[in-house]
């Protein structure tokens, strides 16, 4: 510190940096670091204290992202907006709009016979689908942190839908080729070993005809069991990161006192890992949703290519809608459960 | 410390130990020593550990075939000759072997250029992306400033919005690339980008490109896990934050840098949505994928229209031809993918 006369200009606004620091310190600790203070002379001509010079870093480390967002994100949405509110021609040298009000969205709910079929369809599915998933996923995570031989491989193995499911590779695999019409790979495997359990397991129970829709549904979900396991890679990642940071002395304490795994599992393990089962149902509800194959996004990909941009952009701005709050709400609700740790 | 050969004769001793004691209860009695309700409790749990293995194999043995059953039915089909396909007597193993499906493929895909040009646009893109979105979590992670968490609501709207939404306006935007100066220096001579690399490199440079948002994302959290002394330690000798950030934060954040990319890399070789709306003629692997049956058809059936049985082979073969290169860098990376997600702070 008193070697300052010394020091070049850079380092003396460095210096000036560190001073005022020394003074938010000081303020705490007012023995221990009075007299830097006094050893340096402030230059306070128009500088700016350190809190403020760090806030204008963070606005330039965050100024690319900024900058693209503008033009490669919120640009195109607003735009988007502004077509679903026209209808649009597609003409050299840009898009020509003529505005008719709301008049898209009601198309596409009153007039359009498979959009709203379509998103009712999309919305049960999902509501299905994510309990599964996710109570599937929890169940390998918690298989997966056991210690056994071959850990390594059943995680690699695990995890591999995710390099590969997002690619066209999961269309040939399941057979939704364009040209449609080909029992693919899961259907080919779903077959091999249909042979209506559910029915002949509930008949063996004594229990006939209790109701066809519930026979349907338990059948869709259990035929559907490849998708299920495809589509559960990153869920698992997730909870499982999570279980790792569980601390072993729980374990022990709980074995101690002489719980269960059973007990275990919903006092310590479930608690701790909520915020990343929260994570997991927005990323797999997002992902349902996001997913280019499903019914209302082929819908409203074929109005995009039938040059149909307003119409296609209100129903997508619809859709997106509904996602939204339907995040809100699940979000919501989850949020009430979700434990928390205090540091 | 102990060392790992010291923890493990430590675990062995230990052990040992236990199972002597364990002798030495059962031949005086347990009963002296532990409550009814302990020893049923015991039981218990020394049936479930005989038994819980055997279950866990069975599972997790059952439900790996089904993640590899496509895999396999790929290797099977790929090359097999196209007669054998209707061959009842067949299931896995094809009575002969042959690579005219993959020669065939090959070729319908251009394999070769495909490849190359894939693997380029992948490369930088990905770069690109992975400087740029660590800045920005950066950023976030370790500056106040007003506006904050505005912004960040923006990031996170960006995962959830679907690109579906924003793929027309963009089209739009390349297409007629507004200071037409720089689209005709980018492209040389031309005034539309569509078609071009630079509508993948434009975003990812800015922090935009495919799921950019959830890279953000993951860098903020790792940032936000790494201990602040670190960085006023460097402050207090004098380096800027930008400084700082290179010489302190990357080289500890080179685990979740190299996630990130792995996974750009993957994600940028799968995308055919985005690819498939600026590219006509740029061809990527997986958008001659996605076109593989059309091409097959008219390359190899003269346009006949076959139904999918017919050209099954030819499909599996061009699956497996592009995910080769994906699934090989998977095999040699493949802890980096799995506990580059667990450790970088995603689990926060």
């Amino acid at each position: 510190m008193s070697e300052i006369e010394k020091n070049t200009p850079e380092e003396a606004e460095v210096q000036e940096v560190q001073t005022s620091e020394d003074t938010a310190a000081a303020a705490e600790a007012p023995e221990g670091f009075g007299e830097p203070i006094k050893a340096v002379k402030p230059e306070k001509k128009h500088r700016l204290s350190y809190e403020k010079r760090k806030g204008l870093y963070g606005y330039g480390f965050i100024a690319i992202w900024a900058l693209g967002t503008i033009y490669f994100f919120i640009l195109p949405l607003i735009e988007s907006l502004i077509y679903s509110f026209n209808k649009t021609t597609v003409q050299p040298g840009g898009m020509e709009m003529k505005f008719v009000g709301w008049q898209n969205y009601v198309n596409a709910f009153r007039k359009d016979q498979d959009y709203s079929l379509a998103l009712v369809n999309m919305l049960k599915n999902t509501a299905l689908r994510t309990p599964l998933i996710l109570i599937f996923a929890i169940f390998i995570a918690i298989i997966l942190n056991q210690k056994f031989h071959g850990r390594t491989f059943a995680r690699a193995v695990f995890f591999l839908p995710v390099i590969i499911a997002t690619g066209p590779v999961i269309d040939i695999i399941n057979g939704n080729m364009s040209t449609g019409g080909y029992a693919g790979g899961s259907e080919q495997f779903s077959t091999m070993f249909e042979a209506d359990l559910v029915d002949q397991l509930l008949n063996f129970l004594g229990i006939y005809n209790i109701s066809d829709k519930l026979t349907e549904t338990i059948t869709s979900l259990t035929s559907d069991i490849f998708n299920l396991v495809w589509n559960s890679g990153i869920q698992i990642l997730l909870i499982l990161s999570a279980l790792q940071g569980i601390s072993p002395a729980s374990k022990e304490a709980a074995q101690m006192e002489g719980a269960t795994s059973w007990e275990f599992f919903w006092k310590i393990t479930l608690p701790h890992i909520s915020p990343m089962i929260l994570a997991s149902v927005v990323y797999t509800v997002v992902d349902s949703f996001v997913d280019p194959q499903n019914e209302v996004m082929t819908i409203v990909l074929n109005k995009s290519t039938n040059w149909e941009h307003g119409y296609s952009a209100a129903m997508a701005w619809a859709y997106f809608a509904i996602i939204a709050v339907c995040l809100a709400i699940i979000v919501a609700i989850i949020n009430k459960f979700v434990y928390y740790e205090v540091d | 410390m102990a060392t790992k050969k010291e923890e493990k004769q430590f675990e062995k001793e230990r052990k040992a130990a236990i199972k002597a004691r364990h002798k030495k209860m059962k031949e005086e009695g347990i009963e002296k020593y532990l409550t009814p309700d302990q020893i049923k409790y015991n039981r218990r749990r020394a049936m479930i550990g005989a038994v819980w293995p055997i279950f866990r194999f069975l599972i997790l043995f059952g439900l790996c075939f089904i993640i590899l059953y496509p895999l396999i039915f790929m290797l099977s089909t790929a090359f097999r000759p196209n007669e054998q396909m209707n061959d009842p007597s067949i299931v896995w193993i094809p009575k002969s072997f042959t690579l005219d499906n993959i020669n065939d493929v090959w070729k319908v895909m251009k394999f070769d250029t495909t490849v190359v040009n894939t693997v380029v646009l992948n490369l930088i893109a990905s770069c690109l992306q992975v400087v740029t979105c660590s800045i920005t979590g950066y950023g976030f992670a370790r500056f106040k400033f007003k506006g904050k968490n505005i912004l960040f609501a923006i990031v996170i709207l960006m995962i959830i919005v679907p690109p579906q939404i924003t793929t027309i306006p963009l089209y739009m935007q390349y297409a007629y690339f507004k200071p037409q100066f720089l689209a005709k220096i980018l492209t040389g001579g031309e005034t539309s980008l569509i078609d071009s690399g630079w509508t993948m490199y434009l975003p990812a440079l800015f922090a935009n490109g495919l799921r950019a948002g959830l890279f953000i994302f993951i860098f903020r959290q790792f940032f936000k896990g790494l201990p602040k002394e670190l960085e006023d330690a460097a402050y207090l000798d004098g380096c800027s934050p930008l400084y700082t950030y290179v010489k302190i934060m990357i080289p500890n954040a080179k685990q979740s840098f190299l996630t990130v990319f792995l996974f750009s890399i993957v994600w940028y070789w799968n995308d055919y949505y985005v690819s498939s709306s600026f590219f006509t003629k740029n061809d990527t692997v997986a958008l001659m994928l996605k076109n593989l049956n059309t091409n097959l058809t008219q390359q190899l059936f003269d346009g006949q229209s076959v139904s999918v049985r017919q050209i099954i082979v030819w499909l599996e073969a061009g699956c497996l031809l592009s995910i080769t290169p994906i699934l090989v860098m998977y095999v040699f990376l493949q802890r980096y993918f799995i506990e580059g997600i667990e450790r970088s702070g995603l689990a926060n």
